[in-house]
């Protein structure tokens, strides 16, 4: 551990830790772009610059490893005019599109122009990038948004690890892309999304949230992932009782900042039309219990080999309480007749820790078996 | 696990970044578990090193310092020689052996009639590679950089999945996966330790809170007569039933035979992810009475009498306990469509009918509840291993178990200083090939698994438009010798034959499965997995199917199929 000052406020922190993640685990917000606590330091933006003493110039922090007795200052009336400059020259090259923009709320460079009171460029715009590419249904790529900060790049190899994308061309044609610009599709993208995460502007968005609403607009619930055993902390950002997007939560959590494709984007099966909505009795059972007059059969061909097969062909509807009553007293009769081993009961690695519980309790403490399994093994 | 006392991850995901040498077997991680991965590519562009032992080359394979391709089956001749190399080189942790653990004479005994040689005649595996995945692992040796710990001995960590499971020596894989660690003192100590990666979101939780056949909540024995006892009292019965139950697949045998009359299965779909449909769908025919609670009308719901619409995990609260034991609190994102219900409200009334009906009313008062909260309550003074938590100590991160009482921070990483069962036990274990066997009419192996865009028998994948659009219909993987045997190119209509069934699907002609070996996923209804799988070598402990190896066949349809 060694001790060094920001803005006055002497902070305690591991030998090696770049001054600008010092600062910002201390609450302390250094503007930054191109930085990610996940991801290596690049360098590229340079709005980190803070002044050092025993410096002339300013330095950046998220390139500056924290030494013993450094004083830090991250304010002041010269790093103030760089950053304008900064933002101004980033301002000449991005749409100021922000009245319409789904990014806005959340998006750093707008957050930083009005930090510091950047209405619009000083300079002559141009838009060096115009590509728009919507060639899957995962995420949008809107270039002329992009600030070319890298972290798409650096979290597609360094976390991921497929390098999917990378910096193409050089100067003015400079931009992020796949080989030979070709579609996502073709290239080593697994659609993990998790370059859209940590993409600071409108450049990489989740198609699902495109005209949907605001950052403002959207209530968040943190759950956790439904798909596998890692347990992702995932904040859903909710309208109107719709998912709008899923992103990582910023709570603590297993995964940190990052997805995968399930967890980001699979969770639109909730709301599929094929849903089970209400307790159903197939037809013969329906028949000989006087439910309903038409005297069917189950056919004999397996339901695997019917091509989309569909469920009122084969229920009618009921209320939970003739649900209820029919489960119930067929259990108990069977259980009467043939006593408690006769049952069996299948529980859910998809169900909850409660439900789990809950099951295993009524095979075991009601019904009196211990035929209760799940599909651990499979 | 018989090992160490526990069937869980030892150590936790956060961890891994930080190990100097990281063994995956049997793990398709970046697939299966993507998140796992990137700590893993974290810790290898760190400069750990990454041994990959495997049939299939997994996409992690394109990061892994030492990647080992055994023939399918013979995995375990590998780990056997690894260990044999450990001990004739001295690589072992002395002090550990002698202090916290037994059964080493005898373990080491078996060990050496496994020399390299003979794994590598068998397994096809360079003895040159087994030696230096034995001395990378034993030593904790990097690639390059320095250690994040400042022991003599660099920290090495065991991840597997269902790839070592799923077959009819499961159980042996795993005590070896156990015996390695104590081996070397790879355990008890962090990024180290014996980590099984599991599938589902909560098939921690499903085991841990007692659905399985032989022991209530907590892993108390269903046979201890002590346990029984102590539920009796806690859940105010007058008596537990004190034999061990059927599991899936048996439970499949016992309805053909019409000794078991009625099932209750709440979210799963053994039409699909059960070994020998064919079998699967008999059984379910011939029951008296099949109930499904669900969220969609699965394969199985097909064959139903009643169908209850159930929640899903976007549309509920609870908890879900994640492979490296955390217990975590869900919350609901939207509400449930139409009637639908989560799957404890519907739990809870049917036991109250079943109560009343068997004339027990006054238990069926204990199944009013108010919530969840008010459940987990009851589960954690029900199992001693959750004992500790509550709902307001689970925000923000959840805890780990073991976590026995209020005060307890919970358990990161298991067996440090002590193993939970006492003495770290050395299992003796044989190699033992896999059950089926190969012959001229069925020549090639299938092996069924996962691809990364769909999950388990695909219910809820498949009906997720992106995740479809990635990847729309089935295909099994095929090597290009053997495909060009049988004259498929990439793309073309295949049938696949087991002594089991038939199932057709596309090919995908790939380097990464080696000539042989068959990879077909069980996601797809259109191509049924499970019609090929075999239902009779289960492993003889965990009950396993061989879900890893069927022999089978490929034929180019007949002209006449017109699907
Ligand atoms: S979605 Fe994932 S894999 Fe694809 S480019 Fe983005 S980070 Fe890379
Ligand atoms: S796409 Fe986003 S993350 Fe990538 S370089 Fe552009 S602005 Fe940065
Ligand atoms: S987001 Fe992906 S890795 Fe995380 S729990 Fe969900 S499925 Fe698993
Ligand atoms: S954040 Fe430091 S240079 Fe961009």
């Amino acid at each position: 551990m060694i001790t060094l000052t920001i803005d006055g406020k002497k902070i305690q922190i591991e030998e090696g830790t770049n001054v600008l993640e010092a600062a910002l685990r201390n609450g302390i917000d250094i503007p930054h772009l191109c930085y990610h606590s996940d991801l290596s330091v690049s360098g590229g933006c340079r709005l980190c610059q803070v002044e050092v003493e025993g410096y002339d110039q300013p330095v950046t922090s998220c390139g500056m490893a924290c030494a013993e007795g450094l004083v830090i200052q991250t304010q002041s009336e010269r790093l103030t005019a760089i950053r304008r400059n900064l933002i101004d020259i980033f301002l000449a090259d991005h749409p100021l599109d922000c009245v319409t923009c789904d990014k806005a709320g959340s998006c750093l460079l707008q957050k930083y122009a009005y930090e510091y009171g950047v209405k619009e460029t000083s300079y002559i715009p141009i838009y060096s990038k115009t590509l728009y590419q919507d060639d899957n249904p995962f995420f949008i790529r809107d270039h002329q948004y992009c600030i070319l900060c890298g972290r798409c790049v650096r979290v597609c190899d360094e976390i991921v690890g497929v390098h999917a994308i990378d910096f193409a061309n050089r100067g003015f044609e400079s931009h992020i892309a796949t080989p030979y610009d070709g579609p996502m599709i073709d290239s080593s993208c697994v659609f993990c999304g998790n370059c859209v995460e940590v993409c600071p502007t409108a450049a990489l968005l989740p198609v699902s949230r495109l005209k949907r609403g605001r950052e403002w607009d959207l209530e968040r619930v943190d759950s956790i992932c439904g798909y596998c055993g890692v347990g992702c902390k995932i904040e859903y950002a909710v309208k109107d009782n719709e998912i709008i997007y899923a992103q990582a939560s910023v709570q603590e959590s297993v995964n940190g900042s990052f997805l995968c494709t399930k967890g980001r984007y699979g969770w639109d099966f909730a709301v599929n039309p094929e849903r089970l909505t209400q307790p159903m009795v197939r037809r013969d059972l329906a028949y000989s219990l006087g439910i309903s007059t038409e005297n069917w059969r189950l056919p004999k061909v397996s339901p695997l080999d019917i091509d989309k097969p569909d469920v009122d062909d084969y229920f009618i509807p009921v209320d939970w309480e003739t649900a209820y009553e029919i489960v119930s007293s067929k259990l108990v009769d069977i259980v009467k007749e043939s006593g408690p081993d006769a049952i069996v009961g299948l529980a859910s690695a998809r169900c909850t820790n409660e439900e789990n519980y809950l099951f295993q309790k009524l095979m075991r403490a009601v019904i009196g078996t211990n035929n209760v399994d799940h599909c651990a093994r499979l | 696990m018989q090992a160490f006392g526990s069937g869980a991850m030892t150590n936790s995901i956060d961890e891994i970044r930080d190990a100097d040498c990281i063994f995956i077997t049997g793990s398709n991680t970046a697939e299966a578990h993507p998140v796992i991965s990137y700590e893993v590519v974290r810790a290898v562009k760190g400069g750990a090193n990454l041994i990959i032992v495997d049939p299939r080359r997994t996409p992690l394979v394109d990061h892994a310092t030492l990647y080992l391709q055994p023939h399918p089956g013979t995995d375990i001749y590998v780990f056997l020689a690894m260990m044999h190399i450990i001990i004739r080189e001295g690589w072992l942790d002395e002090d550990l052996i002698q202090s916290e653990t037994e059964g080493f004479e005898a373990y080491s005994e078996i060990v050496k009639d496994y020399p390299p040689e003979r794994a590598a005649l068998i397994s096809g595996v360079p003895e040159d590679q087994i030696q230096l995945a034995a001395r990378l692992y034993a030593l904790g040796e990097r690639a390059y950089g320095d250690s994040h710990y400042q022991d003599a001995r660099g920290h090495s960590t065991i991840l597997y999945a269902m790839g070592i499971t799923q077959r009819s020596n499961g159980t042996d894989s795993v005590m070896t996966m156990a015996n390695m660690s104590m081996l070397c003192g790879q355990v008890g100590k962090p990024s180290t330790g014996v980590n099984p990666l599991r599938g589902q979101a909560n098939v921690q939780g499903a085991c841990d809170v007692g659905c399985l056949v032989n022991v209530f909540p907590g892993y108390q024995r269903v046979t201890d007569e002590k346990a029984r006892k102590k539920l009796v009292k806690t859940w105010k019965v007058e008596s537990l039933p004190a034999e061990v139950g059927l599991t899936i697949v048996e439970a499949t045998h016992a309805a053909l035979e019409g000794k078991v009359r009625a099932m209750y299965i709440m979210g799963e779909n053994p039409m699909m992810s059960d070994p020998n449909t064919n079998h699967v769908e008999q059984a379910f025919r011939n029951l008296d009475f099949l109930v499904v609670q669900d969220i969609f009308p699965s394969e199985t719901a097909f064959l139903a009498h009643v169908l209850l619409p159930a929640a899903s995990s976007l549309e509920k609260d609870g908890t879900f306990t994640n492979s490296e034991r955390r217990v975590q609190l869900l919350q609901g994102v939207i509400a449930p469509p139409g009637e639908a219900l989560p799957d404890w409200a519907i739990t809870s009334a049917i036991a109250r009918q079943v109560a009343i009906k068997m004339g027990k009313d006054s238990a069926s008062k204990q199944w009013e509840f108010s919530g969840t909260a008010e459940i987990f309550d009851e589960l954690a003074a029900s199992t001693p291993i959750y004992g500790g938590m509550s709902f307001d100590r689970l925000e923000p991160q959840g805890l780990q178990w073991p976590c026995p009482d209020q005060e307890h921070p919970g358990t990161p990483i298991l067996h440090v200083g002590k193993f939970a069962r006492g003495k770290g036990k050395f299992n003796p274990v044989e190699a033992r090939d896999p059950a089926e066997k190969t012959d001229e009419e069925y020549p090639l192996n299938l092996s069924t698994g996962r691809v990364l865009y769909h999950y388990h028998s695909g219910t809820m994948t498949r009906r997720s438009a992106p995740l479809h659009w990635r990847e729309p219909h089935s295909y099994a993987e095929i090597n290009p010798e053997d495909a060009a045997v049988v004259d498929l190119k990439d793309g073309d209509d295949v049938d696949i034959h087991s002594r089991r069934g038939v199932v057709h699907t596309k090919t995908r002609i790939s380097n990464d499965v080696p000539p042989g070996t068959i990879f077909l996923a069980f996601h797809w209804r259109e191509s049924p997995a499970n019609r090929l799988t075999q239902d009779f070598a289960l492993d003889p402990v965990a009950k396993i199917p061989e879900y890893k190896f069927s022999a089978v066949r490929l034929e180019k349809p007949s002209a006449k199929r017109n699907n």
